[in-house]
């Protein structure tokens, strides 16, 4: 009898290590219950990235409050917009860069992700001095090293679509991909 | 030999606690990162709320926590208590704390703080064109710097901390005794 109990018991260590491991690349959705915006959290190798659904209001707010040109404000407004997390979760040096990083759209064509840099260019020949609230285009994270900014994206707000991003840990790089994300809705 | 499976199942269920409290806000860490070679931290002279001057070589032979940071940051919200007990802490040795505000003005620094629900005593700087944070190559807010008494920046910390937790005490420690 207590021979089939430890049995049973070890089943159940086995399936818990088993969860435990298919959790390290899993990507975990979750809703927030108040405003319904999605929130994509995706932990592997060292790495982990969450992206949250930042609405079209929320985006304008943002940019109006840093006294942004109005054409301006709704030109970024436009764009698919996330509140990005990364964090190194690894005990080594890790380093990412955005201009690596890519969309895909339903047609399975792929298109890089804007960058930092890219909208400072665009904000500098138009004057505006600002330069916060993104994420910033590359890092060389050290061990606790985490950074948030807007991640933005260039598609139909109704579109889907899947996200690739890369990282290099101890000079090997590593590549994680989000399927099936969607912008958030264009009025709650 | 039962204890020793009811030990593992009770391991497993606070593993799975603990991947659950992960998926909340990411935790403020501790860790500063040594950076490979020292290097001259860049001078500046910047002004607090009440436009009374503060240059960094006034801190020559002091250990400076030199923190970029601003209002709408939310980590850069979470790491202010820590920075300020760490000040209240060793506010009478050879540290100081300087948090260099990017591109806000007085008017949000004091809603800012006054919304906090903590006293900050440390000097709070203007960094308006954010000229001092390209000059230290900020990516990001926030972003910390532990500068030597020789003037040198010698570790930092990308992302919000807890300042004044007893490792971080123990590097600044370890700078004040060089």
């Amino acid at each position: 009898m207590p021979t089939k109990i430890y049995t049973h018991l070890l089943k159940i260590i086995c399936l818990c290590l088993l969860y435990t491991q298919a959790q390290a690349a899993e990507t975990i959705i979750q809703k927030n219950d108040a405003s319904g915006l999605l929130t994509w959290t995706s932990k592997d190798d060292g790495f982990s990235i969450e992206l949250i659904q930042l609405n079209p209001d929320f985006v304008r707010a943002v940019y109006a409050k840093h006294d942004f040109p109005a054409d301006e404000v709704e030109r970024i407004a436009g764009y698919c917009v996330f509140g990005s997390i990364i964090q190194n979760t690894s005990q080594q040096q890790l380093s990412y860069r955005v201009a690596d990083w890519r969309y895909v759209d339903k047609n399975g064509k792929s298109y890089p992700v804007k960058t930092k840099a890219q909208w400072l260019e665009e904000w500098r020949k138009v004057g505006i001095p600002f330069a916060w609230t993104l994420l910033p285009e590359s890092g060389d994270f050290g061990i606790g090293d985490w950074q948030q900014g807007f991640t933005t994206i260039q598609i139909d707000r109704n579109e889907k679509f899947d996200f690739i991003y890369t990282w290099t840990l101890d000079g090997k790089k590593h590549q994680g991909r989000i399927d099936n994300m969607s912008c958030a809705p264009a009025a709650l | 030999m039962p204890f020793k499976f009811i030990a593992i199942i009770l391991g497993c269920l606070l593993m799975f606690s603990a991947q659950a409290a992960e998926r909340q806000q990411p935790k403020l860490g501790y860790q500063l990162t040594a950076l490979p070679e020292p290097a001259t931290a860049p001078g500046f002279s910047l002004e607090d709320i009440d436009g009374k001057k503060f240059s960094l070589k006034d801190y020559r032979g002091k250990v400076v926590l030199l923190n970029f940071w601003a209002t709408w940051c939310p980590p850069c919200r979470r790491e202010m208590p820590s920075m300020e007990r760490l000040h209240q802490k060793f506010k009478n040795r050879d540290f100081v704390v300087l948090a260099l505000n990017q591109m806000e003005d007085g008017d949000q620094v004091f809603t800012f703080v006054g919304d906090l629900g903590v006293d900050l005593t440390f000097p709070i700087l203007f960094d308006k064109d954010s000229s001092v944070s390209r000059a230290y190559g900020v990516m990001g807010l926030p972003t910390t710097y532990l500068i030597d008494k020789k003037g040198n920046v010698r570790f930092r910390a990308i992302g919000g901390r807890e300042f004044d937790h007893p490792e971080v005490e123990k590097q600044i420690l370890q700078l004040m005794q060089e």
